[in-house]
């Protein structure tokens, strides 16, 4: 048994997945990343900001590296600006996002789960930014390692969304249990000819060759542009270029749909949760069967973009209840926007954790 | 070198007599005589008049935000591989001023790419509003911020730490200005002035009159590169903990310690925690402290608990070590009547001694000095209660750079 902490199991999960750099700006609570990058990753840079590290994250994975940040809500504000550019860019990188409380600078050290929603609108024109959650440890190595692998299949930021009291809680934990990482290969193998930087094929992402390369001249563009990297604007090409961009993560949908269904057979309640309350929440799942009440847990990982398979979950019970550190329940406006129906209810809370009594007292109402 | 072309057959996108594609030929004049080639040229473009490049460079290029072409330059740069391949970064005045920061930033690093300014003294696709660098005369003549001086950016760069800054206001000067900037390892910059039709003046004589002179200032510095080095795995490096000690904890128990910035608070809840790893337990930790860490309250919360622990909350404490007032300020709101409660003498008061009947006051600050006072009660606690062998403490410190300072502590604690 070793005596470790999330920021260290996703720092190792990164570099282990093949990541090159990591491009720091300190931040709470998302110190450990910062001081973990420092010790674990090939290379790593301290941005002067946020901005800045955006524009070299997007820069080294224009040039071929897989860069890493992590930071907070203040920073992500920052870093919006070139995480936008960097999506229409369709550059590969790792943003970990350790969510505190918030609005403005809040409480840097008390977590939240309060940044989905932005995440939600974070690309002007509703297009889907991946963001994954982790809910334990074992999440922290495997979701690390699907979300880099995310980023490089789909040629996108992905964001990985945690909160102060998952990354920095230390805990006993059986490193046996992990299993292995291998680094997964950046590169496109295989390139249709006449190469052109945006011309896709049915998989629907172009293919990934840095800019320097000796054999194909890379043209990267985060204006509206063609096939070839050209700023091109309401021609057929490039209005299908845009939409490409919503469609490929649409029609791949199954490969990035991650989640944890503890079904108990007869349960017509289903608690939906994800991040740091998911532990209270299966510590109140095992109390409500213990005293006889048949409950199901759905914990999602990827929240963003939707995945139809979460939603039909939600379709079959009578009773939804959603589980979320924030002050309205941010997810489930994301599943049913404001007009929610009868069926669906939450727990909420800001400030401090959701405790597993809370939730178990919310169930059986 | 192979001759190249690195001038595309693209027709110059720009107003009848602007400026910017003189400039443009002489960047791809200047890059084809250094002998560069296609695929070994990367253009970083802006937005705004400059941001139109692109296609007029046969070669790599790559179309960022307005003010960030700099910064994304850089990492374009420190991710190359091959370090013969030549990054130009261009922009304009406007750019420059919003994104003034990344080029004093690739400046203080002395990275290794050349940025090319095109000042046209102004905002030329909004309606030719005025820039940082719109230079005083031209404010003058638009009466227009008169008070504000511009930026010097050609200065600013070289006392940033650039290796070669420089202002080029002939024609006949720009490739020679270009191949020397092109050719320095380290960070150029080149502001040329440039002729906006459209907002400005009409006629190059005119811009002459209102341009700043030419100059060229040097850096003999080395530029900073991405280092790579492969390190070791991070996990490999942590204590392997087997369970060597039994344990009188039934379930699980929830410890608070609370004391001051300083105090060893930290520390001690990890060893508690480990030692209760070493007494076949699961444990968890979290620390609380304010964001100025060197002052104010520090606690930490342990769970020992015989199966593995999911929510770490721990809303009512069974054990709480108290040994400073600021401790005390911070915890004793969640004190119930079952609580054992461990405290430090110099507490001792009214309040805390009516807290509950499970208060023991010991002399833990004035046995094990400030710094160890909260290990010190922790193995008092210990032996006291007799949850865990204090032998699992002892272990838990052995490993512990400061071991010896740390048995002493907890020895004054064992004493008391």
């Amino acid at each position: 048994m070793v005596f470790t902490d999330a920021s260290m199991l996703i720092t190792e999960a990164c570099v282990k997945a093949g990541a090159d750099v990591f491009i720091g700006y300190p931040i709470t609570p998302s110190n450990r990343f910062y001081q973990y990058g420092t010790q674990r990753f090939p290379s790593f840079l301290a941005g002067p900001d946020e901005i800045t590290v955006m524009q070299w994250m997007a820069g080294f994975s224009a040039a071929g590296k897989f860069p890493v940040s992590a930071t907070a809500f203040p920073g992500l504000a920052l870093m919006t600006e070139g995480l936008n550019m960097a999506y229409a860019m369709e550059l590969p990188m790792l943003l970990i996002l350790t969510q505190r409380l918030g609005p403005s600078t809040g409480s840097a050290t008390t977590g939240a789960q309060g940044d989905l929603m932005f995440l939600n609108g974070a690309i002007s024109g509703q297009y889907p930014i991946p963001v994954f959650s982790h809910s334990d440890f074992k999440d922290s190595w495997e979701m690390t390692y699907e979300a880099i692998k995310t980023a490089i299949k789909f040629r996108t930021p992905v964001v990985l969304l945690t909160s102060k009291e998952l990354v920095m809680t230390n805990k006993s934990f059986d490193l046996s249990t992990l299993k292995a990482i291998e680094p997964i290969e950046k590169f496109s193998t295989s390139v249709v000819e006449p190469y052109k930087p945006y011309k896709t094929g049915k998989e629907m992402v172009p293919p990934y060759i840095p800019l320097g390369d000796d054999k194909y001249q890379v043209r990267i563009n985060a204006s509206t542009h063609n096939d070839a990297g050209l700023i091109k604007k309401n021609d057929p090409e490039s209005m299908a270029n845009t939409k490409r961009l919503k469609e490929k993560f649409e029609k791949r949908i199954d490969e990035i749909t991650f989640f944890d269904f503890d079904d108990q057979k007869g349960a017509q309640k289903l608690i939906v949760t994800y991040g740091i309350s998911a532990d209270a929440a299966r510590d109140a799942v095992n109390d409500l069967r213990n005293s006889g009440e048949k409950v199901s847990l759905l914990i999602v990982k990827t929240m963003i973009p939707v995945p139809p398979k979460v939603m039909e979950i939600m379709n079959r019970f009578e009773k939804v209840i959603f589980v979320e550190e924030n002050i309205g329940g941010i997810y489930k406006e994301i599943i049913y926007g404001n007009n929610c129906p009868k069926k669906v209810s939450s727990v909420n809370k800001i400030g401090s954790l959701i405790s597993p009594s809370e939730i178990v007292k919310a169930v059986k109402k | 070198m192979t001759k190249n072309k690195i001038l595309s057959k693209a027709k110059m996108p720009f107003c009848q007599g602007c400026g910017h594609g003189i400039i443009v030929r002489n960047i791809a004049k200047a890059m084809e005589q250094l002998g560069y080639t296609k695929h070994d040229t990367i253009i970083v473009s802006d937005i705004g008049c400059s941001g139109l490049v692109d296609p007029l460079f046969d070669t790599h290029s790559i179309h960022g935000l307005h003010g960030r072409a700099p910064a994304l330059g850089v990492g374009v740069s420190l991710g190359l591989d091959n370090r013969d391949k030549k990054v130009i970064i261009i922009q304009g005045d406007g750019g420059v001023t919003i994104g003034l920061q990344h080029v004093l930033e690739a400046a203080r690093r002395n990275i290794d790419v050349t940025l090319v300014v095109m000042n046209n003294l102004l905002y030329g696709m909004t309606g030719g509003q005025i820039s940082g660098l719109s230079t005083q005369k031209f404010k003058e003549q638009k009466n227009f911020e008169v008070d504000v001086p511009p930026f010097e950016i050609v200065k600013l760069a070289h006392a940033s730490g650039a290796a070669y800054s420089a202002r080029a206001t002939s024609i006949k000067t720009y490739t020679e200005v270009l191949k020397e900037a092109i050719e320095v390892n380290g960070f150029s910059i080149v502001e040329f002035s440039s002729l906006c039709t459209s907002y400005a003046f009409k006629k190059l004589d005119e811009l002459q009159e209102v341009f700043e002179e030419a100059e060229v200032y040097k850096n003999e510095r080395i530029p900073v590169k991405a280092h790579r080095n492969e390190k070791s795995s991070l996990l490999d490096r942590l204590q392997r903990i087997e369970s060597d000690f039994d344990s009188k904890v039934k379930n699980k128990i929830g410890v608070v310690l609370a004391g001051s910035a300083g105090g060893g608070v930290q520390s001690a809840a990890k060893l508690l925690a480990t030692t209760g790893m070493f007494s076949g337990l699961h444990s968890t930790m979290k620390g609380e402290y304010p964001v100025t860490v060197g002052t104010g309250f520090s606690i930490a919360e342990v769970i020992l608990s015989k199966t593995p622990v999911n929510y770490t909350g721990l809303e009512e404490p069974d054990v709480v070590i108290v040994v400073s007032e600021d401790g005390w300020d911070k915890v004793k709101g969640n004190i119930t009547e079952k609580s054992i409660v461990i405290m430090d003498n110099s507490l001792k008061n009214e309040e805390t001694e009516n807290i509950n009947d499970k208060t023991v006051f010991g002399d833990f600050n004035r046995k094990a000095g400030k710094r160890g006072a909260a290990l010190a009660a922790l193995g008092y606690w210990l032996q006291d209660s007799g949850t865990m062998d204090v032998g699992a403490l002892k272990k838990s410190v052995s490993s512990h750079k400061y071991s010896t300072v740390l048995l002493k502590a907890i020895d004054a604690g064992l004493e008391i």
